[in-house]
This record gives C-alpha cells, sequence and structure tokens, in this order.
C-alpha cells in the first residue's frame, strides 16, 4: 500500500533561507547554514519529500539563479525527491527548474491559468504539478476563506468558488492547502480545512501551516483523505524533530516507509 | 574494457538528480545529447521525468531507438528510470493517443484502473517486491522506493524478471532481462536503497 508523506519546505529569498510566521518572513541562513548548524543532512534522512521554494514576488533571473545555486549543494548532498517552485509563469520556467533537479515543480500565483497547466502536463506529466493554495480567514466574515496569490499578498477569490471553479478542473498531480493564519504559528495545522475537501478532488491532498510538534504531524498524516503533511517549521523540525514526528506517526498508526539505514553503499 | 557510463539526454528527463546520484556513488559519467554516440558506452541511464507521448516523438523522429537497439543487442548495461522504463515497453496512452516505445519488453503502459477511486497520481514511496537477482544485491525485499506517476504497466511476458508494487491493484516496478534494467521508480530520489541499486547496475561488468 502506498505510504503517507512527511515533506519538509525550505523558503528562499534574497540569498537566504527563512522562517515564516503569517507570511512575514525571518532571515535565518544559507544552505551551509542550515547543514552546520541545523543538522539538515540528518533531516533529509527522516522526510519523504522535500519542497524548496522562492518567496519572492516577481523574482528576476538572478534571484532565481541564486535560489537554483543553493538548491544544487542539497542536491549534491542529499538524494530525496525535490519539488521547485517560485515565479513560475511559463513552461520555460518550468523547464528551467526541471533542468535543475526538480522532480515536480510548484505552482501558486498562476494556477488558475489552465492552459499553463496544460501545456506542462504535456511535456513533463500532471504529476509533475503541483499547486499550492494559500488560504486565509476573511477579515470580516470569519467562516469565509480566502485564496492569496503573490506571496499572500493579493487577495484571488473565495477559497469555495476557487475549489469549485479551478481546482476541479485543472490538471495537476497534487495540492497543497496551505493555512496563512497558521502559518509558522507551531499550534497545529488546520485539520477542519480537510472536510471540505472530503469527495471532489481527484488528486493527493497535503496540508501545511502550524505544524510545530510531532503530534501535530502525526494529527494531520491521520486524517483519512490527508496523503501529507508538510512543514516549513525550521526551527521546531530541523534536527531530529522529524524523526521524532514519523515515530509519533508510526506509534498513532499511521502508514509511512520505513527507511532502511544499514545499506552498505 | 574500461567502464564508460552516459546518462542521456534525451531532452526531457531530470538528468541533475542522476548526474548527482551517479557522481556521489565516486563513477564517471557523462551526459550524452547524441544518439551516434551511444555506442561508445558500457553502460547507459535513461532517466525518467515527462511524458510519455512527448519523449516517444523524440526518440523516434532522432536515431535514439536504433542506437539504443543497437547498444542494447552489444550487451550494453541499459537503466530507464520512470518514463525511462515505460518507454522500454511495446507502447503507452499517456499524452491522448498510444505512442510506440522500444519494445524490449512486452506491455502497454496505461493509466491505473481507477476503479477503486485511488488518488492520481501514485506519488510516495512504496514497496517493491523484488526478484533478489544479482542487481538486487543487498537490499531487502519489500524495501520502499519514491514513485510518482499515474501510467503503469500491468503484466508481460512470464520470461522477464519483474519487481512488483501494489497501488490498488499489482503493477510492474522493476523489470530486467540480460543487460536491460528499468524501474518505475526513481532510484536517485529513493535514500540510500536507491542508491544501492544504482551502485549495484554501475558495477555490472
Amino acid at each position: 500500500m502506498l505510504n503517507k508523506r512527511i515533506i519538509f519546505a525550505l523558503l528562499f529569498k534574497d540569498g537566504f533561507f527563512h522562517l515564516s510566521r503569517n507570511f512575514r518572513l525571518q532571515k535565518v541562513g544559507d544552505v551551509n547554514w542550515l547543514i552546520n548548524n541545523f543538522g539538515f543532512g540528518k533531516t533529509c534522512d527522516f522526510i519523504d519529500e522535500l519542497v524548496c521554494i522562492l518567496v519572492k514576488k516577481n523574482p528576476t533571473k538572478k534571484d532565481k539563479i541564486d535560489f537554483l545555486n543553493q538548491i544544487k549543494i542539497i542536491r549534491k548532498k542529499f538524494f530525496v525527491p525535490l519539488t521547485i517552485g517560485g515565479g513560475i509563469t511559463c513552461a520555460s520556467d518550468a523547464k528551467y527548474y526541471f533542468l535543475n533537479g526538480a522532480d515536480k515543480i510548484l505552482i501558486n500565483s498562476k494556477s488558475s491559468d489552465k492552459k499553463l497547466l496544460r501545456n506542462i502536463s504535456n511535456l513533463w506529466g500532471e504529476q509533475s504539478i503541483t499547486i499550492m493554495v494559500d488560504y486565509q480567514k476573511d477579515q470580516n466574515i470569519k467562516k469565509d476563506l480566502n485564496v492569496y496569490i503573490n506571496c499572500g499578498s493579493k487577495k484571488f477569490m473565495k477559497l469555495n468558488e476557487f475549489k469549485n471553479k479551478i481546482l476541479n478542473n485543472i490538471t495537476c498531480g497534487e495540492i497543497i492547502l496551505n493555512s496563512m493564519d497558521n502559518d509558522g504559528n507551531g499550534m497545529g495545522l488546520d485539520l477542519q480545512i480537510s472536510k471540505q475537501f472530503k469527495k471532489d478532488l481527484k488528486s493527493p491532498l497535503l496540508l501545511m501551516g502550524g505544524a510545530g510538534k510531532p503530534k501535530h504531524i502525526a494529527e494531520g498524516l491521520k486524517l483519512k483523505n490527508i496523503s501529507g503533511v508538510v512543514t516549513a517549521n525550521l526551527f521546531n523540525f530541523l534536527g531530529s524533530g522529524l524523526e521524532k514526528s514519523r515515530e509519533t506517526s508510526f506509534n498513532s498508526g499511521v502508514s509511512l516507509a520505513k527507511f532502511e539505514k544499514k545499506i552498505e553503499l | 574494457m574500461k567502464k564508460k557510463i552516459a546518462i542521456l539526454d534525451i531532452g526531457y528527463g531530470n538528468i541533475a538528480s542522476v548526474i548527482n546520484a551517479v557522481d556521489y556513488l565516486g563513477f564517471e559519467q557523462k551526459v550524452e545529447k547524441d544518439p551516434n554516440n551511444i555506442k561508445n558506452y558500457t553502460h547507459l541511464i535513461i532517466p525518467g521525468v515527462g511524458s510519455f507521448l512527448v519523449n516517444s516523438e523524440i526518440i523516434h523522429k532522432n536515431k535514439w531507438v536504433e542506437e539504443i537497439k543497437k547498444a542494447a543487442n552489444k550487451g550494453v548495461y541499459i537503466f530507464g528510470i520512470c518514463v525511462g522504463m515505460q518507454l522500454m515497453f511495446t507502447d503507452g496512452d499517456e499524452g491522448g493517443k498510444t505512442s510506440k516505445g522500444l519494445n524490449f519488453f512486452s506491455g502497454n503502459c496505461k493509466i491505473f484502473n481507477n476503479k477503486k477511486k485511488l488518488k492520481l497520481p501514485h506519488i510516495g514511496f512504496n514497496e517493491v517486491e523484488h526478484s533478489n537477482s544479482k542487481i538486487w544485491s543487498g537490499i531487502p525485499n519489500k524495501s520502499s522506493f519514491y514513485f510518482v506517476h499515474s501510467y503503469r504497466i500491468k503484466s508481460t511476458e512470464n520470461k522477464f524478471k519483474c519487481g512488483y508494487t501494489i497501488y490498488g491493484e499489482k503493477f510492474i516496478s522493476f523489470i530486467e532481462d540480460n543487460n536491460i534494467f528499468a524501474s518505475q521508480f526513481h532510484p536517485e530520489k529513493s535514500h540510500k536503497v536507491g542508491l544501492k541499486l544504482l551502485k549495484n547496475f554501475l558495477s555490472l561488468k
């Protein structure tokens, strides 16, 4: 049977990886700093996938080169599936990321662009496209949720409308639902959101935003219609945090891959 | 004969990850874009990201099919990954029409049977029940490897050694026949077990 996934996300902007709290960024360090000070290498032994996102509005070519140079260091040392995103507006942007080691590309602001998604799908297959949906509670009507694009800076449409009009009609491999309200708060994932997606979607669904402890990851993975949990919480989950999350999830009855450690290379 | 390893750059594969894995394992490799040069190598890797249709059109337009087949007949070791594996079969449906593969193995690459309403693509680590052949040396049976695909090959002739995985149905996740090997999963993305499988392949002589 297929296992559920624990995915780690790295957010990059202007030369550094960042922590994010409600989409406000705090500089942490470059990739060498992550490896040397945060045990990033050990973290990779306990994740199913790594997502790297360039979290800058309208990034330039130089921004992308700087970003990919950091990823290059990761790619040479760690052999985990890699999704790369940020600033993809055309198929050639996607190609650039694929040529630089992406197994999948992540699309946020252009997720309603059916033509773009079809083009990418025709060339690399629909499994290669991850859609990231950043959503937040409406300021006035609290039960309403809105989808944001452009690194959370631009309100796009109501989540319900986005689900019916966009997500049900696009070509993609999987969907990450990222709660901007819970982003970086460490108080737990928005588990309720999964109820809104119980029946409709054919693509795997992942939750992101709010995991601060191993039990939060296990809670998300235990949901029947959730295929994986994504966390970008550097301080809580680097080092042994994800090893503990895996153990906690196993003990909660979640089916996760067991990575063989005693292989002689 | 000196070992010479090529990673084929047909145009759409994620070759960067395979290059890194081969480098990490301590083997020299060359990225080969010209099908005419294939004959110069002892080991070929055909990586895979991309749709069956696009890759099929590329290999049939250029001399890839002819040269890969010549190399296979000469005994060159060949390893196909993901779409690289699918291309080794008779044909595939991805991309809206049926297109031809290399036909090293008989079988059709079709979308998963979705009567059970499985989430597609099949993404993540899943177990491979393997044949314990030489290339699997040192790798426990039912180890987990990384998959990301919506199309699969369900069956082929009994004469080939296969590894199997279950996702709603049993499908072929690994196949070998003498010097030809292929995996639906990505060994270059599958932690140590994946690297070990690649190392076993690259060590063949």
